[in-house]
């Protein structure tokens, strides 16, 4: 895969492949009441089993992209495809059982009185029993690891508990597609570790295509499969991690900072006075860089 | 004082669901319905009766219960400060024209208020009654889980009643919490300091303000996260309540006879002694 760069200006969406595409956004806008436009001219595709990390700084719409994936807004123009089905001109009141969608704010996401009826509340509306969603609930926080916070009331939970549970309540109804926007962000580094970590189980295990909305390129690097970047409500850069991230001119155009390990990296092969060889993206990649680089080896 | 106290005198929703998740108590393991049915048979005495000896004793009799459930005695003090101020609000214009051996008069010019003995009692009869069902239902509030509690209103109330009680919970919670840290951001630059009424009064309405305006964009936010899981207008509590205990159905039949027996049994039960 080489980078696709596409002009905001004169956007041109491939069309969609209904057989590999599990969501098409095809050149969708989107304004807001108030006239703010969220998105225009957007370009997005998920495939079966994929993890995308939709990376921009704040403001560069890509809560209003996610949004449009669960049909909670409607594209003013363009149109979005999901599972095959077009949720601008088709019907989307029952969009929300393809595609589970976890916020930002857990705050906003738990609202019942103890996890375990937040939990049942995605299954018990799918139709579920009220021992079957029991069972589901179950599983979900069993999944997550955090079985342990059954019984206890949501307010009373730690940051990076709640955003576990609010993540067990998305999974508890089984979809095919999960929306995390920022989901590590006010998360320890335990906590971080431990959604990451889930992400990646959801993908291999459950089968479950991942979208994350992020401004954390570490995040971006270590998960994702591609990464689409996302400037002034528009994807203008798509590519694998190694191929966007060891592009610095597109970083810094999308307005943000390269990850840790690919500054260490280009930081490294620039004080050694050599051009870098390898595209290290993973903490582990960029051990065994460092650890063939000819400078290292010779000081052995 | 916990992060969503605003005043020692306002009781703490978030010590009261504490109080209200812990197990250990004897009073906590009791039936939610036993208690509540406590609550109203409390409620029924004190309507029925003005005695006030009566209302002394229940007062005392559910205060030992609120103290040996292991509750915090002191704050519940603290806490009776606005019953206390509702009631002498409304008995102060009520008192004095109460009939009864006249005690003290107060010469306006215009109007000359008496305060009699039944005027005094009749204070100290309501202000009883005002803190019995206040002292109770802290009670039942504080030995009750939130999750035993929430699916009683489920059952009791009918919708969209129950819908509104449910989802106000966390809500509350919610905007307690945001009212307190923009109280405290407001005192981190020196904004709790009173300077004139005008200053104040300006700063508490933009409080309440900026306050509504995110409890606004909150309840969106939930809602459509709500949404996103399939919500239709309807949620249930899946929560199941103990059933009350041989005990617990025996204690609340005798209490309802004692009531029975004290208003029937009575010469004069609407009287004050």
């Amino acid at each position: 895969m080489t980078i696709i760069r596409r002009d905001p200006h004169a956007p041109h969406c491939p069309p969609i492949d209904k057989m590999r595409d599990l969501i098409h956004v095809d050149c969708a806008s989107h304004t807001y009441p108030d006239g703010s436009v969220g998105i225009h001219d957007m370009c997005f595709y998920v495939l079966k089993e994929e993890i995308v990390a939709l990376c921009g700084p704040n403001g560069s719409g890509k809560s209003t992209l996610l949004e449009h994936l669960n049909g909670l807004l409607t594209p003013s123009q363009g149109d979005v495809w999901v599972n095959g089905r077009s949720i601008t001109h088709g019907e989307r009141s029952d969009l929300w059982k393809d595609v589970g969608v976890v916020f930002q704010r857990s705050d906003d996401q738990l609202f019942a009185p103890t996890v375990l009826d937040d939990v049942m509340f995605g299954p018990l509306n799918l139709g579920l029993s009220h021992d079957d969603a029991e069972a589901a609930a179950m599983s979900a926080l069993e999944g997550v690891g955090a079985a342990d916070l059954v019984q206890k009331l949501p307010n009373y939970l730690s940051g990076g508990q709640k955003r576990l549970v609010s993540i067990a309540g998305v999974l508890a109804m089984k979809p095919k597609i999960m929306v995390l926007d920022e989901p590590t962000s006010d998360l320890d580094p335990l906590h971080s570790e431990r959604v990451e970590r889930l992400i990646l189980r959801f993908k291999r295990e459950y089968g479950i295509s991942v979208v994350i909305a992020t401004h954390d390129l570490d995040l971006a690097a270590r998960i994702a499969d591609r990464v689409c970047l996302v400037k002034n409500g528009s994807v203008f850069a798509e590519g694998t991690p190694a191929e966007v991230f060891y592009n610095p001119v597109l970083i810094e155009e999308a307005g943000l900072a390269l990850p840790q390990t690919v500054r260490i990296y280009l930081d490294y092969c620039k004080a050694q006075g050599r051009e870098p060889g390898q595209q290290p993206i993973r903490r582990e990649e960029l051990i065994r860089a460092l650890q063939s680089s000819p400078s290292l080896k010779s000081d052995r | 004082m916990s992060s969503t106290m605003i005043s020692s005198h306002i009781p703490d929703l978030d010590l009261i669901t504490s109080y209200a998740q812990r197990e250990g108590t004897f009073f906590s393991r009791v039936s939610p319905w036993t208690k509540f049915t406590g609550l109203f048979l409390v409620v029924l005495l004190i309507t029925l009766t003005r005695n006030l000896v009566i209302c002394g004793v229940l007062y005392l009799i559910i205060l030992g219960v609120y103290a040996s459930a292991g509750l915090p005695v002191k704050k519940l003090f603290a806490w009776y400060t606005l019953p206390v101020l509702f009631v002498i609000s409304l008995v102060g214009i009520m008192v004095w024209t109460e009939p009864g051996t006249p005690l003290f008069s107060w010469d306006l010019g215009l109007v000359t208020l008496t305060l009699t003995d039944n005027g005094v009692i009749l204070i100290f009869t309501l202000l009883l009654k005002a803190l019995i069902s206040v002292t109770y239902s802290l009670f039942f509030l504080m030995t009750t889980r939130y999750q035993h509690f929430s699916a009683m209103i489920y059952r009791i109330f009918p919708a969209p009643l129950d819908q509104i009680f449910l989802l106000a919970y966390r809500f509350l919670f919610l905007t307690l919490s945001m009212t307190g840290a923009i109280f405290k951001a407001v005192r981190s630059r020196g904004g709790g300091i009173i300077r004139s009424i005008r200053v104040q009064g300006r700063i508490f309405a933009e409080v309440f303000a900026l306050v509504f305006i995110r409890s606004f964009d909150r309840a969106e936010r939930v809602h459509q996260a709500m949404i996103a899981r399939g919500y239709n207008g309807k949620y249930e509590a899946g929560t199941v309540i103990p059933k009350p205990g041989f005990s617990g159905i025996f204690l609340m039949s005798a209490f309802a006879c004692a009531i029975a027996i004290i208003v029937l049994g009575m010469p004069n039960p609407g009287g004050f002694f």
